[in-house]
C-alpha cells in the first residue's frame, strides 16, 4: 500500500491532500498556518487528514511539500549575513553586475538595488584558473584561511565561493570549501560549482551568495520537519519541489537549497500537467492567477520546457526551472488613474485589506471587484462563508475609475477586466509565439483562485476554442506535489565549435555527467528500473549569446545531427537559420529523472444535467442577462452547462459566458468549449 | 475618426510594450555581434501611420525617423512585405548620429495582417523564407566568424570609389523627391490599396561597417567618409523580395562579415515580428482607433513635457555651458552652449547656436532638432508609469535653434563616430539647464561611457574586442548617483566570456575607488579593468572623456573622479595613454588599465551621515584619505571616530551652486 501526503502552507491556511495512491482516493483537511513555526500546522494537519481517512501515521510512504522559505527570504532581503570569497582582482563583481539597468527604467531615477552580500563581506583570495582550466596560480591557502575568519568576525552566518572558471576546473573551489569546513565548521558553506557550473561569473556568484543565504534558514525549517515527522511516528521520506518542477529528497535540498527558490509555481504546473494528461489533453497553456501574479507555462505533450534565465525578484538565478513568464496581474491586483491613463497592478491589495468588495476597509478598486460589479462572481464565496459586496465594488471602482475618466461604472469595470487579460495575453504570446508555438494549438488550463475567472476572455482574445478547467483549480498545488518525479539536472560548459568538438571528448563528458547522475539516483534511491536520462547540448551559432536546448542524437557521431536540430530548432523560433555560421556547443546538461509510483487518476461517476441552485444578473457589454449559478460538486461526469453560467465551488470560480459551453469528464475536469462562429 | 477611449488606449500601449519586447527578445537571442548580444545596443519603436514615433524607446537619442525614407519614398508607393534601410548620418539630418547605427523600418498595413493569418499557425512569426537565401553565402567559402578577408581587402575597389565620392555635396545625398516618378509605386501599386497603420523600426549598432580601423569608429578619423559604408535610405526589401546584391555590398564592406550578415537577419526578422504585431493590433482594434490611440499618446507626452517645462522654468532665458575636453587631435576644449527662453505666451524655445565651431576630430554630434526633445522628455517622464517616450516630447519645444558648422550641427563631411561622448555631455548639460532654474535640484553629471577597441591577430585570425565599459552617473536630490552603469540596458562582457573569445586575461575588475563626487548623496563610481595582453601584439584605441573637466556635483555636492588609461602601471615602463586616441601596440604581457569616470555628488558632503560614508568606506567605493578630506568624516579601526568627525565638520566650507575643481555659479 502506499499512501501519499502532501503539503501546502499559504499565507493563510495550510491545505493538505493524503491520496492512497493504489485507488485514486484522496482525503483533504485544512488548519489555519502558523508562521512562527510552520512545522505546527504541518503536523496538525496531517493528523486531521489521517483521521479523516481513518489510517494510521506510520502508513505514509512519502511526505511531498514545496516550501518558499527561500524564496522569501531572497525576495525580502532576509538571507543569513553571508560572505563571499571570490578571486582576487573580483571584489566588485555582484556590485557591478551586468552593468546595466533594466530596459523599461528611467536611468535618471532607477536606483540599483542593494546586493545580497555588501562588498564589505566579500573577499579576495590568490589563485587563479585559467579559461581553459589550467591552474595559473596556485590557491593562496593561509589568506583564505585568514580571510573566512575575518568573515566569521565580521559576522558572517554563510560563506559562499566563487572563482573565475571554475566551471572548467573546480579543484580550487573544492579545496576552498575543505578549508572553510576546518576553520568554521558551524558555518553554512557551498561552492559555485556544486550550485551552477556555467560561464558568467556575475549570475553564477549571485546563485552561490544566494545558495548560501537561504542554507541556515532552509536547513532549520528542513531539519525542524523532519523532527517532528520522526516524533509523529512517520517514517516516511520527506520530498521538496524544486524550480524545475521534480522533487528531491531533504539531503539534497539542504545541499543546494537555492533549488527551492524557483519553485512556487512549478507544483501548479506538474498539477496541471498531470490534470490535462489525465483528461487527454497533452497540448496546454496553464495560466495560474493567484491574488498578486498570474505564472504563464507552455506544455508541449505534457512536459513543460526548462529555462535557465530565471530571476528571483532582481537577481538572475540561472538554474534550470519551467520556463514560465510571471505577470504582475491577479485577482487582487489594484487599478489606478494616472494621468488620464488607467493602470492595473502591479501594486495589489493584498490578503488585507483585500479587494474593497469583502468589505475589510479597503477602497481601492481590484480586479475582483470588477468581476463583482459585472455579476461574475456569486454572492459569497468560500462555500458561503465569506460575503462579496456589489455594493462597495461598485462605489470604490466609481471613485477611483469611472469618474475620473468620465465612464459608466459597468465600462469602468469591463475596462479593468480588459486591461489585466490584455497584460495576460502578452505573456501567454511571449510563451507560445515567442517560442516558436501557436497558441491556437493549445488548450487553456486555468487555476489559481481566480484563473477560471479569467479562462474564456482570455482564449477568445487569443482565438483558443478549448478551456479545461481542473477538477479543483484552487488547490493544484497538491497534486502536482503527488504527480512530480524525482529530478535533477547535471551540467558542464565546455564552449566548444561543433565542427571542433571530438565525439569522444564528447561522449566523456556525458559519461562523467552519467556518473554524477548515477550517484545521485543512488542518494536518492532510485530503483534502476524508475531511472531515466535525457542528454541535450546547449548550442548557439558561434558569437550569439543565447543557447537552445537541443536532444542529444542516438549517432557514433552525434554532430551532423545535432547541426541540424539547431538549425531546425533556430528557425522555429527565430524565423531564419545561418547556414554559413559554425554552430557552437557550450554546455552538455543531462536531466535526469527518477519515476515515483503515480497515484491512479480519480473517476467521477456520471451524473445528469443538474439544475442551477441560483440565478443572477450577468453584465454584458450588450446589455444585462440572467445567468445560472451551478454548484460544481453537484456536476457528474457527461453534465453539460450551456453559458452564460457561473460555476461556484469550494476554491474558485468559474466563469461561462454566453457563447461558451461546458462538460464534466470522467476526470473531474471540465471542459469549456466555444461554439463555432 | 473613431474615438479610442482610455480602456483601449493601454490595451494598446500595453500590446505595444509588449510587441516592442518580443522584438527586443528576438534580436537579443540571434544577434552575433557582441555589440548586439551583450551591450544590447539596440532599440525599436512603434510609429504612427505618417511616421511620427509613438511608442520609442526610453533612449533620448532618436530623431524623426521615418522622415528621410519618407521623402525618398513617398508614403502612397509603399506596400506591404517593404523594408528599408539607412545609416545615413547627413542624409538624415542626424536622425542616426554614427554609421554604425543601422536603421530598419518596415511600414504596417492592415491586409498584410490579413495575408499572414492566412498562413495558418506558426505564420506570425514564421519567416521569410526568402531571408535565408543563403546559397551565395555558403559559396562565398570558409571565411570564419571575426576573419576577415584580407586577401579580398586590396584596395581596387575602394579606387573606384575615388575622390568623387569624398566630396559629393550633401544635397546630393539628401536628393529630394524628383526621383519619385522613377519609383514603381504608380506603376505596379495593387488595385485595392492596403491601408497603412503605422511603422516598426529596429536598430541596432553594428560592429564593423567598414573604414579607417576595424571597429569603423576611430579617434583618428578625419573625415565621416572614413567612418565606414554609407547607406542612404534604400528599400531593402519589395513586396517581401530581399535586394540580396544590396546586402552583399554591405557585408562586402565589413571586415567581419559573417557577424555582419548574423545582424542583418536578426534585425530583419526582429522588424518582420513586430510588424505582424502591429498589424494585428490594427485588426482588432481598427486602424482609426489605433491611430487615435497614437495621437493620444503623443498628445499626453506633450502635455506633460510640457507641463514640467512649465513648472521648471521661468520665463525669461535659462542658460547653462559645459565643455568636452578635445577632439583626439589636439584641439578643444569645445563649449556646448544651451540656452533655454520660455516666453511671456509660454513658447520654449532652445537655442544652442554659441556651441563652439564643429571639431577636426570626430567628436561632432549632429544632434536632430528632435533629440533636446526627447532628452528633456526622458527626464521629466521620471516616475509615470503610465507614459511612453515618443515624438510627443520633441512637440513640447516650440523652436530648436542650431548653428550649421557648430559641434551640434557639422558641415557634412566632419566625422562623426566618437559623437557619444559629446551626446552624454549634453545629457548632463539639460540637468544642468534644470539645477540653474530649480536652484540645484537636479541630477549632478555623470561621465560619458567608455569605449576600448582591442585588435590585433591571434592563431592566424583576426580578432576585435569592442568593450565598453561602465562609469558613474550623478548623485540625485533624492538618491546616490549609480555605480557602474554603461548606459540604459547595455550589458558588460562577463570575464569568463572575454577570456574564452579573445586574447587577453582580466586581472582586475573592481569600483574605481573616489571617483564618485563627494555630496550628501554621493556620485556613483566608475570602474577599473586591468587587461592583460595574450597575444604577440595588439593594438588598441581608447575614448575617454571627462578628464581636464570632470562631472560637475551640483548643489554643494563635488565633481566626480576622471578616468584615464595606462600601460604596465606602477612598473618603471609605466606610461599614460591619450584619452582620445589609436594606434597605441601593446606586447604580450602587458598590462592595461582602464580606469573610468563617476558621477558627480549632489548636496554638502558634511551633510552625509557619517555611518554611509563608514559603509563606503568598508566597501572599497570611497577611501579613508578622501572620507577625511571630502567629508569630514575620521575614520580610525574601522569605526567612525565620532570627536574628530564632529571637529572637522564643525569646519564647514562654504559651499555653491556647482563644483569643478571648486565651487562656482557655472562649469564653463
Amino acid at each position: 500500500m502506499t499512501l501519499l501526503v502532501a503539503v501546502d502552507i499559504g499565507g493563510t491556511f495550510t491545505d493538505i491532500t493524503l491520496q492512497d495512491a493504489a485507488t485514486g482516493e484522496a482525503w483533504t483537511a485544512k488548519t489555519p498556518s502558523t508562521p512562527r513555526d510552520p512545522s505546527e500546522a504541518f503536523l496538525t494537519g496531517i493528523g486531521l487528514a489521517l483521521q479523516a481517512a481513518g489510517r494510521a501515521a506510520g502508513a505514509i510512504t512519502r511526505v511531498l511539500h514545496g516550501t518558499t522559505v527561500a524564496t522569501n527570504l531572497i525576495l525580502e532581503g532576509k538571507t543569513a549575513p553571508t560572505a563571499l570569497l571570490t578571486t582576487q582582482g573580483f571584489r566588485h563583481v555582484l556590485e557591478i553586475g551586468r552593468a546595466d539597468l533594466p530596459r523599461r527604467d528611467n536611468l535618471w531615477a532607477w536606483r540599483k538595488p542593494q546586493r545580497p552580500v555588501p562588498p564589505a563581506l566579500v573577499f579576495e583570495v590568490p589563485g587563479r584558473i585559467a579559461a581553459d582550466g589550467t591552474e595559473l596560480a596556485p590557491l593562496d591557502e593561509a589568506a583564505l584561511r585568514a580571510a573566512v575568519r575575518e568573515a566569521v568576525a565580521a559576522g558572517a552566518r554563510a560563506i559562499a565561493i566563487c572563482f573565475l572558471h571554475s566551471f572548467a576546473n573546480p579543484a580550487q573551489e573544492r579545496r576552498a570549501l575543505a578549508l572553510v569546513r576546518e576553520e568554521a565548521p558551524d558555518l553554512a558553506a557551498t561552492a559555485s560549482s556544486d550550485v551552477l557550473p556555467v560561464v558568467r561569473e556575475y549570475e553564477r556568484s549571485m546563485a552561490t551568495v544566494l545558495n548560501a543565504g537561504v542554507m541556515p534558514a532552509v536547513t532549520t525549517y528542513v531539519a525542524r520537519l523532519e523532527r517532528r515527522l520522526e516524533g509523529a511516528g512517520i517514517a516516511a521520506p520527506l520530498l521538496l519541489m524544486k524550480s524545475n518542477g521534480g522533487v528531491a529528497g531533504a539531503a539534497e535540498i539542504r545541499r543546494a537549497p537555492v533549488q527551492t527558490a524557483l519553485s512556487g509555481p512549478a507544483a501548479g504546473v506538474v498539477g496541471a500537467a498531470a490534470m490535462a494528461r489525465a483528461a487527454g489533453v497533452p497540448d496546454i497553456i496553464t495560466v495560474d492567477i493567484g491574488g498578486t501574479s498570474a505564472d504563464i507555462c507552455l506544455l508541449r505533450g505534457g512536459a513543460p520546457g526548462l529555462t535557465q534565465s530565471g530571476r528571483v525578484g532582481p537577481w538572475p538565478l540561472p538554474l534550470p526551472m519551467l520556463d514560465m513568464v510571471t505577470i504582475g496581474a491577479g485577482g487582487g491586483s489594484l487599478a489606478r488613474v494616472a494621468e488620464g491613463a488607467l493602470l492595473v497592478g502591479p501594486e495589489s491589495a493584498g490578503a488585507d485589506p483585500g479587494p474593497a468588495c469583502y468589505g475589510r476597509g479597503g477602497d481601492r478598486p481590484t480586479v475582483t471587484d470588477a468581476h463583482v460589479v459585472l455579476g461574475h462572481l456569486p454572492p459569497a464565496l468560500l462555500g458561503g462563508r465569506m460575503a462579496l459586496d456589489p455594493a462597495l465594488a461598485g462605489q470604490s471602482i466609481r471613485r477611483h475609475v469611472a469618474d475620473p475618466l468620465g465612464l459608466s461604472v459597468d465600462a469602468a469595470a469591463r475596462g479593468i477586466l480588459a486591461i489585466a487579460d490584455n497584460a495576460m495575453v502578452g505573456a501567454i504570446r511571449l510563451v507560445s509565439v515567442e517560442r516558436g508555438h501557436d497558441p491556437r494549438d493549445f488548450a487553456l488550463v486555468p487555476f489559481g483562485g481566480a484563473g477560471p475567472l479569467h479562462g474564456t476572455a482570455l482564449a477568445d482574445l487569443l482565438g483558443m476554442r478549448r478551456v479545461l478547467v481542473p477538477p479543483s483549480p484552487g488547490v493544484l498545488c497538491a497534486q502536482g506535489l503527488l504527480a512530480a518525479a524525482l529530478k535533477a539536472e547535471f551540467s558542464r560548459s565546455i564552449a566548444l565549435p561543433l565542427a571542433a568538438a571530438d565525439p569522444a571528448r564528447l561522449e566523456a563528458g556525458f559519461a562523467a555527467l552519467d556518473a554524477e547522475a548515477a550517484a545521485w539516483f543512488a542518494r536518492e534511491s532510485v530503483a534502476p528500473a524508475d531511472r531515466a536520462t535525457d542528454r541535450v547540448a546547449l548550442m548557439r551559432y558561434a558569437e550569439q549569446g543565447f543557447e537552445l536546448a537541443v536532444p542529444w542524437p542516438a549517432a557514433a557521431d552525434p554532430r551532423p545531427a545535432l547541426a541540424e536540430g539547431f538549425a531546425a530548432a533556430h528557425h522555429a523560433l527565430y524565423g531564419f537559420d545561418l547556414p554559413a555560421v559554425p554552430a557552437e556547443i557550450v554546455t552538455l546538461r543531462l536531466e535526469a529523472s527518477g519515476a515515483l509510483p503515480a497515484p491512479a487518476a480519480a473517476v467521477l461517476p456520471p451524473g445528469a444535467d443538474a439544475a442551477p441552485i441560483g440565478r443572477q444578473a450577468m453584465r454584458l457589454a450588450g446589455g444585462t442577462v440572467e445567468a445560472g449559478i451551478h454548484d460544481r460538486g453537484r456536476l457528474g461526469a457527461g453534465a453539460r452547462v450551456v453559458g452564460p453560467a457561473v460555476l461556484v465551488q469550494m476554491d474558485a470560480t468559474t466563469l461561462l459566458p454566453p457563447g461558451w459551453t461546458g462538460s464534466v469528464l470522467p476526470t473531474g475536469a471540465l471542459l469549456l468549449e466555444r461554439a463555432p462562429d | 475618426m473613431s474615438a479610442c477611449d482610455p480602456v483601449t488606449l493601454e490595451i494598446i500601449r500595453g500590446a505595444a510594450r509588449a510587441a516592442q519586447a518580443e522584438m527586443e527578445a528576438l534580436l537579443e537571442r540571434t544577434a552575433m555581434s557582441a555589440f548586439i548580444r551583450e551591450k544590447k545596443d539596440f532599440y525599436t519603436a512603434i510609429f504612427d501611420a505618417e511616421g511620427a514615433m509613438a511608442v520609442g524607446s526610453d533612449l533620448p537619442i532618436f530623431g524623426d525617423i521615418t522622415g528621410p525614407v519618407t521623402a525618398r519614398y513617398p508614403l502612397e508607393s509603399m506596400q506591404p512585405g517593404d523594408l528599408y534601410w539607412y545609416n545615413d548620418c547627413y542624409g538624415s539630418r542626424g536622425a542616426v548620429s554614427h554609421s554604425n547605427d543601422q536603421v530598419f523600418l518596415a511600414p504596417v498595413f492592415l491586409d498584410a495582417s490579413d495575408d499572414r493569418r492566412a498562413e495558418g499557425p506558426g505564420g506570425l512569426n514564421r519567416p521569410q523564407e526568402k531571408l535565408d537565401a543563403s546559397d551565395d553565402r555558403r559559396a562565398e567559402g570558409p571565411g570564419g566568424l571575426n576573419r576577415p578577408r584580407e586577401e579580398l581587402d586590396a584596395s581596387d575597389d575602394r579606387r573606384a570609389e575615388g575622390p568623387g565620392g569624398l566630396n559629393r555635396p550633401r544635397e546630393e545625398l539628401d536628393a529630394p523627391d524628383d526621383r519619385r516618378a522613377e519609383g514603381p509605386g504608380g506603376l505596379d501599386r495593387p488595385r485595392s490599396q492596403p491601408v497603412r497603420v503605422g511603422f516598426v523600426m529596429g536598430w541596432a549598432h553594428f560592429s564593423d561597417i567598414g573604414g579607417l580601423r576595424p571597429g569603423s569608429l576611430s579617434p583618428d578619423a578625419t573625415d565621416h567618409f572614413q567612418e565606414g559604408v554609407i547607406i542612404p535610405p534604400v528599400r531593402l526589401q519589395r513586396g517581401g523580395e530581399t535586394n540580396e546584391d544590396l546586402l552583399r555590398t554591405f557585408w562586402r564592406n565589413s571586415r567581419f562579415p559573417v557577424q555582419s550578415e548574423g545582424d542583418t537577419r536578426a534585425l530583419m526578422a526582429a522588424v518582420r515580428l513586430g510588424e505582424a504585431r502591429l498589424a494585428e493590433m490594427a485588426g482588432r482594434f481598427g486602424p482609426e482607433v489605433l491611430a487615435d490611440a497614437f495621437v493620444q499618446l503623443l498628445t499626453r507626452t506633450e502635455a506633460i513635457v510640457r507641463a514640467k517645462l512649465r513648472a521648471t522654468f521661468p520665463v525669461g532665458t535659462t542658460r547653462f555651458a559645459d565643455a568636452i575636453d578635445g577632439d583626439g587631435q589636439g584641439n578643444g576644449p569645445f563649449i556646448l552652449r544651451l540656452a533655454l527662453t520660455r516666453t511671456q505666451d509660454d513658447r520654449f524655445v532652445l537655442d544652442a547656436t554659441e556651441t563652439s565651431d564643429q571639431a577636426p576630430g570626430p567628436v561632432n554630434l549632429l544632434m536632430h532638432p528632435d533629440v533636446p526633445g526627447m532628452a528633456l522628455g526622458l527626464y521629466f517622464l521620471q516616475g509615470e508609469p503610465g507614459q511612453v517616450l515618443n515624438a510627443g516630447g520633441p512637440r513640447a519645444l516650440d523652436e530648436v535653434r542650431l548653428r550649421e558648422g557648430s559641434l551640434l550641427w557639422p558641415r557634412s563631411p566632419a566625422p562623426l563616430g566618437l559623437r557619444g561622448l559629446t551626446m552624454m555631455r549634453l545629457l548632463a548639460a539639460f540637468h544642468g539647464l534644470v539645477a540653474v532654474a530649480r536652484d540645484g535640484e537636479a541630477p549632478a553629471a555623470h561621465s560619458a561611457y567608455v569605449i576600448l577597441a582591442l585588435r590585433g591577430e591571434h592563431l592566424g585570425k583576426r580578432f576585435l574586442l569592442s568593450d565598453g565599459v561602465a562609469v558613474g552617473y550623478g548623485a540625485r536630490p533624492f538618491a546616490d548617483g549609480v555605480d557602474a552603469v554603461y548606459f540604459v540596458a547595455q550589458e558588460n562582457y562577463p570575464a569568463e566570456f572575454l577570456e574564452l573569445g579573445y586574447p587577453v586575461r582580466l586581472r582586475g575588475y573592481g569600483m574605481h575607488r573616489d571617483s564618485g563626487g563627494a555630496g550628501r548623496f554621493r556620485g556613483g563610481c566608475g570602474v577599473v579593468r586591468d587587461y592583460e595582453v595574450l597575444c604577440d601584439e595588439a593594438q588598441v584605441a581608447i575614448r575617454i572623456d571627462s578628464v581636464r573637466n570632470p562631472p560637475w556635483g551640483v548643489a554643494g555636492g563635488k565633481n566626480g573622479g576622471s578616468g584615464r588609461a595606462v600601460v604596465n602601471p606602477g612598473t618603471p615602463e609605466e606610461r599614460l595613454l591619450p584619452p582620445l586616441s589609436d594606434g597605441t601596440v601593446l606586447r604580450r604581457g602587458d598590462l592595461l588599465r582602464l580606469e573610468t569616470g563617476g558621477g558627480g555628488g549632489w548636496g554638502h558632503p558634511f551633510d552625509r551621515p557619517a555611518e554611509q560614508v563608514l559603509q563606503d568606506v568598508r566597501g572599497g567605493f570611497v577611501s579613508p584619505a578622501a572620507a577625511l578630506r571630502d567629508y569630514g568624516v575620521a575614520i580610525r579601526d574601522g569605526v567612525v571616530d565620532a570627536a574628530r568627525t564632529a571637529a572637522l565638520r564643525a569646519q564647514r566650507p562654504a559651499a555653491g551652486l556647482f563644483h569643478r575643481h571648486g565651487y562656482a555659479d557655472a562649469v564653463a
